[in-house]
């Protein structure tokens, strides 16, 4: 019997292992191909140090433009914020109704073909447009304002939630849902007596996270015409009210840094009450 | 009263894996189903209950208003045949997050319209009789808890509980025992024996010696065709001609050899301990 004094690699394995520099040459190709990649998109970006030294110089100026807040324009500013605010709110409770059918439509082990090809395209679709384009898009329809924000956000909201909701679904065991068909359940029963309260709890704690999503994006889509404190935030720029806009810019870290904080502590609750114990 | 004839199914290939099943479940029977595993013991009931299509023959299940046929059944004349058929599962298909007794009501879906379960849900009386049912597999103490959280044990007498608050023509249990220990496995048989005298309960089981002590009836399944038809007794020869090599691990499931161990050496301990 012949003796293994030493683990080898196995014959039909060691002939496909390139040997010394060879195996070298491949990693060093696409190291250099990326490399000549993003130096191209840099120049295509006007990327310049020379202007990035002049402008930190520049940028410390302008800094203290900004400093200090105009704490006086704080009591204008809170209405605007609440807008922002109030825009997620409407716009959140709109979203999950439409991703809870377009979740159910999506799911796979629910939704005939008819139904769930669109459904999915749609969820797709939705995901792969910025809420601020959908925005643009519904200015041009509704005119500016509030309301055209509201449907924006509702419409992101599906993209996410939606697709969240009909990969849950999917992970629900099928033994479950033909156990509760066996009884003589209809569809809608099935979804109503097990599908639900399996899904319910993750679903709820991905919508309140999509509340704090919307507070970001309702500034930001405030600042292209849906009002609120983004809108009072490109106002001040715009007219060179520097310390104004500070201000903006710290109720506006004081609005996501709270709903943050809230999103994250109802999150908790609601998952830990779904849990099984 | 169940009437099965002639079903056969086969496979996209065309080789038949059902060969024209036969047997009738009566009145105060509580019918075994056996075989080797893959012999066509739970498709024969999945055919039976419409959840696998058959290629062809009849199930007929014939209660005292109405006479349905599963295998053709389609839609409402499917669900409304399935009402009348009470299913336990091998598995615990529960629905995990829901209480108890929420799931033991899940049995009466079938009678009620998906309006009422989405706007109202069921009402006081239904709630006190699922829990009459959870009473009667000795289950009520847990009606509150969450499913999820409960043993497997548990969870199949919540199953049972299930199929009592159903109200069926007839009980049908697919390996309803197969993942439980033995004292679990004795006590789901002694709540179903009972069952069987009122509605009859058609069971498929891994065990002889459980349907031989419970059941009134077995029927064995071979390579999809039905083998043994008759009183529950096997003799040995009997068993051996429905499980063929099978038979030593279907007897003697917990007699599986212990590889033993070479005993360690005190040396080698002490460097392990070291180490």
């Amino acid at each position: 019997m012949p003796r293994i004094s030493r683990v080898m690699t196995p014959p039909h394995l060691a002939s496909r292992r390139p040997s010394g520099l060879r195996r070298l040459v491949r990693p060093a190709l696409i190291a250099g191909a990326l490399a000549v990649l993003v130096a191209w998109s840099a120049d295509q970006c006007k990327v310049s140090l020379a202007e990035l030294a002049q402008g930190a110089v520049r940028g410390v100026e302008v800094l203290g433009f900004f400093f200090p807040p105009d704490w006086s324009a704080m009591s204008e500013l809170l209405g605007p914020a609440l807008i922002t605010v109030l825009l997620a709110a409407v716009a959140t409770p709109l979203g999950v109704a439409l991703s809870l059918l377009f979740g159910l439509a999506a799911a796979r082990n629910l939704a005939p073909a008819w139904l769930r090809t669109p459904a999915r395209m749609l969820i797709g679709l939705e995901r792969a447009l910025p809420e601020i384009i959908i925005l643009l898009l519904l200015v041009a329809a509704l005119g500016v304002g509030p309301f055209p924000g509201v449907i924006a956000l509702a419409i992101g909201s599906i993209g996410m939630l939606g697709k969240l909701l009909a990969d849950a679904i999917e992970e629900i065991d099928a033994r479950v849902l033909e156990s509760v068909e066996t009884v003589g359940a209809t569809r809608w029963q099935v979804i109503r007596h097990a599908v639900i309260p399996e899904v319910l709890p993750s679903f709820l704690a991905n919508a309140i996270f999509r509340f704090e999503v919307n507070i970001r994006a309702s500034v930001l889509l405030g600042a292209v015409g849906a009002g609120g404190i983004g809108f009072e935030l490109s106002k001040a720029m715009s007219l060179l009210e520097y310390e104004r806009a500070m201000m903006a810019v710290l109720v506006t870290l004081a609005l996501v840094f709270g709903a943050e904080r809230i999103s994250d502590a109802l999150r908790r609750r609601v998952l830990d009450g779904g849990k099984l114990q | 009263m169940l009437t099965v004839s002639a079903l056969c199914k086969k496979l996209p290939d065309g080789r038949p894996i059902l060969n024209n099943i036969e047997f009738t479940v009566r009145r105060g029977e509580f019918v075994g189903v056996l075989g080797a595993s893959g012999a066509g013991k739970s498709l024969t009931l999945r055919c039976i209950l419409g959840l696998t299509r058959v290629d062809c023959g009849r199930a007929v299940l014939a209660t005292p208003d109405e006479d349905f046929d599963l295998t053709s059944a389609r839609g409402r004349r499917l669900r409304e045949a399935r009402r009348r058929i009470g299913v336990i599962f091998q598995g615990f298909n529960l629905v995990k997050r829901l209480r108890v007794l929420d799931n033991v009501m899940i049995g009466r879906l079938g009678g009620i319209s998906p309006w009422r379960s989405w706007l109202y849900g069921f009402t006081d009386a239904e709630a006190a009789e699922a829990l009459e049912a959870l009473r009667r597999v000795k289950m009520d103490h847990c009606a509150e808890r969450i499913t999820g959280t409960l043993s497997g044990g548990e969870m199949q007498r919540v199953a049972i509980a299930r199929a009592i608050f159903q109200r069926p023509a007839m009980f049908m249990a697919d390996e309803p025992i197969a993942s439980l220990d033995p004292s679990n496995s004795i006590a789901i048989m002694k709540l179903l024996a009972p069952l069987a005298r009122e509605t009859p309960v058609l069971g498929v089981f891994h065990q002889p010696e459980m349907t031989a002590r419970f059941c009134t009836r077995v029927i064995a399944i071979r390579q999809g065709r039905i083998v043994y038809d008759g009183d529950p007794n096997l003799s040995q020869r009997q068993l051996q001609d429905i499980y063929g090599e099978e038979l030593d691990q279907v007897l003697r499931p917990a007699a599986v050899p212990i590889p033993s161990l070479p005993e360690l050496a005190p040396a080698a301990i002490e460097a392990a301990s070291a180490a």
